[in-house]
């Protein structure tokens, strides 16, 4: 007993490893992310009546984020992630979270506050923010439980069906008013099951049936505009549709080696709309040249690694499988924003992770986060690693 | 607790690989978009991201042979308006109504328009522009700009021509040289944001605008003046509908002079005469017909039938072919019956007796159908067509009309007799000069012009402009006869009047009925030389349409001996009787 007692309590004072690499990237990459919203947004900023001609609006709206987020990051970092598979009267944490998520998904659909023609916010007193990225969350807990619980399962079909049966009503809630957001989530549930699975070609498969998914929802559920789209991507240049892409194009076009420096892109002026959001990227490229671009690159790369490192040493297959989750979310968000910056798909919305304008999705990344470094600090922590 | 297996972290392996890969390839796309697409979307980027004004190149100086200016530039200003930044339309439309004399609503109309940039008015003084400069309205834009001035006011205006308001040829020199004259326009690039509105901080980059180059021309100012003069005097005497005036060097077909009078005023050229002004107004369609007429040259673009003066080709034709010798003898009845036709010399009575060089003096029509009876209608055409009369001149204006003229299968003995007097072909008067200059200067077929050479500001030659002679169209022995039979006229012939005190002075008059014949219109000419035995200029004279007595002999000859008395010392050439 006593033994036993030694052994926990070295086990937290002694060992208790913290991947302060994570956390350094995941900060340095919210910092970059303050500066360069700062700099892609003032000039539109404080030329608007709607921003009160503050040049730092947006700056400073994000950095209050992200001030939250950082709270939020430790707090999932200090936390046992293992709670979360703890019983609550009937139920796991894990699946009243995810049963939340989805009513909150419903909600939103009937409810939520509509921007540009799509209801995808939820508004409760001075909160308001996008259900789908708190739904991405509780799909990569939900499944990293379900894995946790019975990894045999990931190798036969019917394993692969209940992970579909689970997540499904989610995706198919997120894809009516969000269709990337959709997408980026269906990648998260492919990875995760992949990841977990010794039978390689159920993937395979499986690539081969999301395909057809989203072949099918483009046919009959499109509004023509998501088809179009494709046509505007093959013909960037002279599309009528494809003005915020070209934007983007000519600013990263404009950068060069060394780029214009930071501050002077001319695209942010108003050329590219909203050039703090999804389309940061570009001026990043405009501004900071193409070894900026690299760097940027560099430090997702980076941060895809430590949590890489993190998934490998985790204490428990849950642990692993939630790293799993975050880092497939952080890699494909990254991957499809640049993609669709530099025109190499259609476009599409997604934020670039961390450095974006947008609240809920940075608040909610980094509480992932948190929970990453929450698995890396139980971690075994031997001398020689 | 169950530690995570080894295939599954084998299977994380292969997913961070694959995501790796994936950035290195999104990489490569960022450096392709980078480098290779810089160019191409960079250049995409500067269209949308810069605006474009441009600096109005000052169009070159047209100088006459002696460097004296018949068109220069005047610094003007044009004045616009951005509606993006006008901040108080209401002041801008104020003040630039009172001071440019608009009326309000129509500048409202202007200001209020939502483009990028609107012209309120071109040309205005450079006065009224730093006034409205000095008001320091937001988005009123004060651009420098030239206006073509022309300091001889109406001086040669049928052969200067004029420019439009964006600053390019309309008519006459103007247009045929405007691609040297024109000079290149310079651009400002204004670095703006997505509205159009100048970004503060960034330079606005110049590329400067180059000035034409400078026309040199064959006009002598003082030459053009005196001939401007007597053709102005001939057609208020004669109630004229125009007189044409052209002197040049028949040596190399330099034009000193060109007139048609009426002129224009070259500084006001939309105005008719005896009309109000109405530069825009709604008539401007109806006016246009009224206004190309005035803007005509009918010294090039207007052809006749030269009547007389067509006389010298015949006799050259003839000379040429040695079908008569200057003291032949030919008799004169009043008429000569041609086929089934009886064509009347101008004096019923008949001449008489006389040589051949008195009948030219004569201007007897018998004599010279019997010359082009001799000739005979395939060597006629031969002597025609050495004499560029199948051609038009090549001279250095737009417009010229060609020839009209029988095919010659179509040429009958009436045709041929007609032709020899001048009649039933029609030329313009820069033809016959130049045909009639080959017959003086042994023979050399020159081309007429008024561009001499083109030079730019540091009076570095650009271009001497080339002019096509043709030699030895004419034999010389002819030539000789030629400038005596001409010179016999003028001492002793019908054009006596011609005459001028100590100059050896050679020509040929003519009268010639305008078509309609009977409509009792004519056209009374005079082509004359000096000095008769080394020709030194050839002027010719058309008065059309004179009221009263119409002889061109009487009435146009005196107007070159008028012409000739006060240009000849003044070209220092020396009297030699």
């Amino acid at each position: 007993m006593t033994r036993q007692r030694e052994e926990k309590k070295s086990f937290f004072k002694l060992n208790n490893y913290y991947d302060y690499t994570l956390l350094f990237l995941t900060i340095f990459l919210v910092c970059f992310g303050l500066v360069m919203i700062y700099s892609s947004s003032s000039y539109v900023a404080q030329r608007s009546d709607k921003y009160n001609y503050d040049a730092a609006f947006f700056m400073k709206k994000q950095a209050k984020n992200a001030i939250l987020g950082v709270i939020l990051m430790m707090i999932a970092s200090k936390v046992d992630y293992r709670k979360l598979t703890a019983q609550v009267g009937k139920f796991k944490l894990v699946y009243i979270f995810y049963i939340f998520c989805v009513i909150l998904q419903m909600y939103v659909l009937k409810f939520g506050q509509m921007l540009n023609g799509k209801r995808r916010w939820v508004k409760f007193g001075p909160l308001s923010f996008q259900p789908s990225d708190l739904t991405k969350l509780a799909i990569i807990i939900l499944i990293a439980c379900l894995v946790f619980k019975a990894p045999g399962q990931m190798d036969n079909i019917g394993g692969f069906l209940r992970i579909g049966v689970y997540t499904g009503p989610a995706i198919l809630l997120i894809a009516i008013a969000n269709l990337s957001t959709a997408i980026v989530a269906s990648a998260i549930v492919g990875g995760m099951c992949f990841v977990a699975s010794r039978r390689k070609w159920y993937y395979g498969a499986a690539l081969i049936a999301f395909a057809a998914f989203v072949g099918i929802f483009i046919k009959f559920f499109s509004d023509g505009y998501r088809s179009s789209r494709i046509q505007t991507w093959l013909n960037i240049d002279t599309a009528e549709g494809g003005y915020q892409i070209r934007q983007g194009l000519y600013a990263i076009a404009s950068g060069g080696l060394t780029g214009t420096g930071l501050g002077d892109s001319m695209q942010k002026l108003g050329f590219i709309p909203e050039a703090q959001n999804d389309m940061i990227f570009s001026v990043i490229c405009e501004e900071l040249g193409i070894f900026g671009a690299i760097v940027v690159m560099f430090l997702f790369a980076m941060l895809l690694y430590r949590i890489y490192i993190i998934a490998l040493n985790a204490p428990d297959l849950f642990g692993s499988m939630i790293c799993v989750g975050v880092m497939i979310q952080v890699a494909v968000q990254v991957v499809i924003n640049v993609a669709v910056v530099t025109n190499s798909m259609p476009s599409t919305g997604i934020a670039l992770p961390f450095i974006s304008y947008g609240g809920t999705s940075l608040i909610i990344m980094m509480a992932e986060i948190g929970l990453v470094l929450g698995v890396s600090n139980r971690i075994y922590h031997k001398r020689t690693i | 607790m169950i530690k995570t297996a080894t295939y599954c972290k084998r299977n994380l392996l292969f997913a961070l690989m694959i995501i790796m890969a994936i950035f290195m390839a999104l990489l490569f796309r960022i450096g392709y978009l980078m480098i290779f697409k810089a160019d191409h979307y960079g250049i995409m980027a500067k269209q949308v991201q810069e605006r474009e004004r441009v600096i109005k190149a000052a169009r070159g100086i047209i100088y006459d042979r002696n460097g004296k200016v018949l068109a220069t530039n005047e610094s003007v200003c044009t004045i616009s308006v951005i509606n993006s930044q006008v901040t108080e339309p209401d002041r801008v439309i104020e003040v630039l109504s009172k001071k440019l004399a608009i009326d309000e609503e129509k500048i409202r109309k202007l200001v209020e328009k939502k483009s990028s940039m609107e012209k309120i008015k071109s040309n205005v003084d450079k006065k009224t522009a730093d006034e409205i400069r000095d008001c320091d309205l937001d988005g009123v834009m004060v651009d420098e700009d030239y206006k073509r001035v022309y300091p001889q006011g109406e001086l040669a205006s049928k052969v200067i021509g004029f420019t439009g308001s964006d600053n390019q040829g309309i008519v006459g020199l103007e247009t045929k040289y405007d691609k040297y004259l024109k000079g290149t326009n310079g651009k400002i690039f204004t670095v703006t944001n997505a509205a159009g509105i100048r970004v503060d901080n960034k330079e606005s980059t110049r590329q400067e605008a180059l000035k034409g180059y400078n026309l040199y021309t064959t006009i002598d100012i003082n030459i053009q003046k005196y001939a401007m003069q007597a053709a102005k005097k001939v057609y208020e005497q004669k109630s004229a509908k125009g007189v044409k005036i052209i002197s040049m060097n028949p040596d190399n077909g330099e034009i000193y002079a060109c007139v048609d009078y009426p002129e224009y005023d070259l500084n006001n050229p939309y105005k008719i005469q005896g009309k109000d002004e109405d530069e825009n107004g709604e008539n401007g369609a109806l006016n246009l017909d009224a206004l190309n007429e005035m803007w005509r040259n009918s010294c090039i673009s207007d052809t006749y039938e030269p009547g007389s003066t067509f006389k010298i080709i015949t006799a050259t034709a003839a000379l040429e072919k040695g079908v008569v010798s200057l003291d032949e003898t030919f008799n004169c009845v009043g008429y000569k019956v041609v086929e089934d036709r009886k064509i009347r010399c101008h004096k019923t009575s008949g001449h008489g007796s006389e040589t051949f060089v008195q009948a030219t003096g004569n201007s007897c029509n018998p004599v010279f159908m019997e010359l082009g009876a001799r000739v005979g209608a395939k060597d006629m055409y031969s002597c025609y067509r050495k004499l560029g009369l199948f051609s038009t001149t090549g001279v250095d204006l737009p417009g010229e009309a060609g020839p009209i003229m029988h095919k010659l299968e179509n040429i009958g003995a009436v045709e041929l007799a007609t032709m020899s007097f001048g009649q039933s072909i029609q030329i313009t008067p820069f033809a016959l000069l130049r045909s009639v200059s080959a017959v003086i200067n042994n023979g050399r077929l020159v081309t007429p012009h008024f561009g001499m050479y083109i030079e730019d500001d540091d009076k570095n030659v650009k271009k001497v402009i080339d002019n096509n002679q043709t030699t030895g169209v004419v034999l010389g022995d002819t030539c000789d006869k030629m400038k005596y039979i001409l010179e016999k006229v003028v001492s002793e012939g019908g054009g006596s009047k011609g005459q001028v005190e100590g100059y050896r002075i050679g020509g040929k008059t003519a009268t010639s009925q305008k078509l309609p014949r009977g409509s009792g219109k004519y056209i009374a000419s005079f082509i004359g030389f000096a000095p008769a035995d080394a020709p030194k200029i050839i002027t010719i004279v058309l008065i059309d349409e004179p009221q009263g007595v119409y002889y061109g002999g009487t009435i146009a000859a005196p107007v070159v001996a008028d012409i000739y008395s006060n240009i000849l010392p003044y070209m220092d050439i020396e009297c030699d009787k």
